[in-house]
């Protein structure tokens, strides 16, 4: 795991907290979420906003891990955390995968998907964050929490 | 994560410490649930107190085993879940799914 934070204001203001690259595995996930909680607690996140922001970036790097890279350890997937000037966090994940398009997701809460056993990852992390972006074609993901 | 299983009244009682997120948990609990309902055991009471957050993985597990324990004449029938887990349920649209108890005795005598 390597971590390669760039200190001080990027563009837009924005400070770099963590850069994180792992490789392509559950087990990495826990450290990568165990390191955003602890920034999290530093910056006197509420404790709500912390299980929230949690929950969300489990759902990102699960989605990387297994749907971005088949699970493939020898991949790496990247995980950022960005604060702006008004405290804003950002969070993105990246993965080497070919993308999605998350407009043909089906909608886990119609009766037919109800009792399904997946498919919630997507749907839980745009009800946690207050913005949610996809670029390089579902490769990547940016969530934002005000 | 820790699973604790145990007979109460007619009831199989699974008690859970730790987060239920994907990978050795989520795994765990499937291999409980699935020797419990080898075994014919279709109550089921998983008791959450302990369980700080449920990933979509976690909750994907739990509707798929309601649905086969209900298919058999049973159910999964959850006690004391934490408020990020009620917030995480109801989120995705599955709370109402489950009867949820304030303690492991009432939700074991429910099926009586």
């Amino acid at each position: 795991m390597v971590n390669e934070p760039v200190a001080g204001s990027g563009s837009h203001g924005f400070s770099e907290l963590l850069n994180l690259s792992m490789p392509a595995s559950i087990q990495s996930i826990a450290a990568i979420t165990g390191a955003i909680a602890e920034i999290l607690m530093s910056l006197e996140i509420p404790e709500s906003k912390r299980f929230e922001i949690d929950l969300a970036v489990q759902e990102a790097l699960a989605n990387a891990v297994v749907h971005g890279c088949n699970g493939d350890a020898s991949k790496t997937i990247r995980c950022r955390l960005n604060k702006d000037q008004q405290g804003h966090i950002v969070i993105t994940v990246t993965d080497p995968g070919p993308g999605f398009k998350p407009e043909t997701l089906a909608d886990p809460q119609q009766p037919e998907n109800l009792y399904g056993d997946h498919g919630r990852g997507v749907y839980l992390i745009r009800q946690l964050m207050d913005e949610v972006q996809f670029d390089r074609g579902g490769a990547e993901i940016k969530m934002w929490k005000y | 994560m820790d699973i604790n299983v145990r007979k109460r009244s007619q009831a199989q009682l699974i008690q859970l410490r730790g987060p239920l997120r994907m990978g050795p948990a989520v795994d765990s609990l499937r291999q409980t649930l699935e020797e419990a309902l080898g075994n014919g055991d279709t109550r089921i009471v998983i008791n959450l107190a302990e369980v700080p957050m449920i990933d979509s993985s976690g909750i994907g597990l739990l509707v798929r085993f309601l649905a086969s324990t209900k298919q058999r004449g049973g159910s999964i029938k959850l006690v004391q879940p934490s408020k990020f887990a009620v917030q995480t349920l109801r989120l995705v649209g599955v709370l109402n799914l489950f009867e949820i108890f304030d303690n492991d005795d009432a939700a074991a005598e429910s099926f009586s």
